[in-house]
């Protein structure tokens, strides 16, 4: 019960400053025709609604999910099947994010269906998982995480040169969606999951960084497939 | 009246199942393999798995009706203004508040808090943060206003973070890029995003494509930034110690 109040209190707080500031402007400087304003305060209210049972299916089927893949996979031992899982899972969790459909819907909305929706929302799960399954081996292997940032940002910076223009912000903005609300959890749970049954290391420096390299990934991907359409 | 409030939701809700179906497989896949799991733990799952699919189809189709065309039509109002001067502080407001009330954006801090044991205040991060977000979607609408390219803030951006990884501890530095999403949450993404697509599409010479997106992306830097120049500070007062210990029993255990 408790989870709940909280979840709802989370909700609550992260939606009404939003609303407040749009009530304001709505009020002084916009004025829109009354029916679109109410239109919006029921999505509002659909929302809130909505993230409020999202949270909390997370916390009770998609967080013990992520989990115990973790642990089970990591107490094979077999490297290999760890990365390739690790690959999946985070290109699964990414296809199921909310803040990555959002994006990916407005981009379709904009170029008139010419970056459709599907491929984008596929490009970057791919680059998620890769860079999960990387995340995994850097913990294996124990890389230090700036090398591999350093690599990754440097290869953002000459991809960028050979792919049209249109695609560098929407590449950038994939790779800060990509940390919605499920991903963060599941990865997190995934990677200290691995990090405390592989090395038996405290597992709170090694599964961070995580979210780092994930949102590296899409960012990278995007920037490929805008080579490709390009 | 001329209020849609369904319209497409049973599309919204496919769109949620094939969304959810491949971890669903894949669980299943780990279930019948490694979890082998007992029926009442399934059925646990079962009534999460449900709860996020109805969770997932509400989210979406509010978001469809609500956030999405009223951040549109803002724009485009507040973009056909006269002073669009005004832009620009309307876009710190809503991103201090956006930010200071972001449940993530608490975890983050309470990390940060831990990291330094306790040096680094909650409410000094949490301002930090809220202001650097604040900021960021200010110089969001510079960028759309005045038509700069991306890379004029980005490149600057993360090569200021990389030369502060030098000089910042390890666990600040891991906190830092993973705090990149903290800010970069539902409202963000959804509200935020569709007004900088509206304010675009109206202003002239702009590309709603190349101008519209971009705004998550200097959204995602300035948590990074705030977090690593909160671990400078940091170790700079650990150094200290560490000079003073050093100076006291003269010996040279100096590597941070």
């Amino acid at each position: 019960m408790d989870n709940i109040k909280e979840t709802i209190i989370e909700v609550v707080q992260s939606i009404l400053p939003i609303t407040i500031v749009i009530t304001i402007l709505q009020f002084s400087l916009i004025w829109l025709p009354t029916e679109t304003f109410i239109q919006f305060l029921i999505g509002v209210l659909m929302v809130g609604i909505g993230l409020i049972l999202f949270l909390l299916g997370v916390n009770i089927g998609m967080l013990p999910i992520g989990e115990m893949i973790g642990s089970a996979l990591s107490k094979t031992k077999i490297i290999w099947l760890i990365v390739f899982f690790g690959f999946l899972l985070g290109a699964v969790v990414t296809i199921a994010e909310p803040d990555v459909r959002v994006l990916s819907t407005q981009v379709d909305q904009v170029s008139n269906g010419e970056i459709s929706k599907t491929i984008l929302i596929l490009a970057v799960a791919i680059g998620v998982g890769i860079f999960v399954a990387l995340s995994l081996m850097r913990i294996i292997f124990s890389i230090p995480i700036t090398y591999i940032l350093a690599g990754g940002y440097g290869m953002i910076f000459v991809l960028a040169a050979f792919t049209p223009s249109t695609f560098v912000p929407i590449s950038f903005d994939a790779g800060g969606v990509t940390t919605g609300p499920l991903t963060v959890p599941f990865i997190m749970a995934l990677g200290v999951g691995v990090a405390s049954v592989l090395r038996g290391k405290s597992a709170s420096q090694d599964g961070f960084g995580l979210i780092a390299l994930a949102s590296l990934g899409p960012i990278l991907s995007v920037l490929i497939l805008g080579v490709i359409y390009g | 009246m001329n209020i849609h409030i369904f319209q497409g939701f049973g599309q919204t809700m496919g769109e949620v199942a094939i969304a959810l179906l491949p971890l669903i497989i894949l669980f299943a896949i780990f279930q019948l393999f490694f979890l082998k799991l007992s029926l009442r733990k399934l059925l646990d799952i079962a009534i999460g798995i449900l709860l996020t699919f109805l969770g997932l189809s509400f989210f979406l189709q509010g978001v469809h009706i609500g956030f999405l065309p009223i951040g549109e039509q803002i724009g485009k109002s507040l973009g056909a203004i006269n002073y669009t001067w005004i832009l620009i502080p309307i876009g710190f407001v809503l991103g201090f508040f956006a930010t200071y009330a972001e449940p993530a954006v608490r975890v983050l801090i309470q990390q940060v808090e831990r990291a330094s044991s306790g040096y680094i205040p909650e409410k000094v991060l949490l301002y930090t943060v809220s202001i650097g977000v604040g900021l960021s979607v200010a110089l969001s609408m510079i960028r759309i206003l005045a038509g700069f390219s991306i890379w004029f803030f980005i490149l600057p951006g993360y090569i200021l973070a990389l030369i502060m990884v030098k000089y910042s501890s390890k666990t600040f530095t891991s906190i830092a890029f993973d705090s990149g999403g903290v800010a970069t949450g539902p409202m963000t993404a959804t509200f935020i995003l569709a007004m900088f697509v509206g304010i675009a599409s109206v202003t002239e010479g702009r590309d709603p494509l190349l101008d519209g997106f971009g705004m998550v992306a200097l959204v995602a830097l300035a948590p990074i930034l705030s977090v690593l120049t909160l671990g400078i500070l940091y170790s700079r007062k650990e150094k200290e110690l560490y000079v003073h210990k050093e100076t006291e029993t003269e010996t040279d255990s100096y590597d941070r």
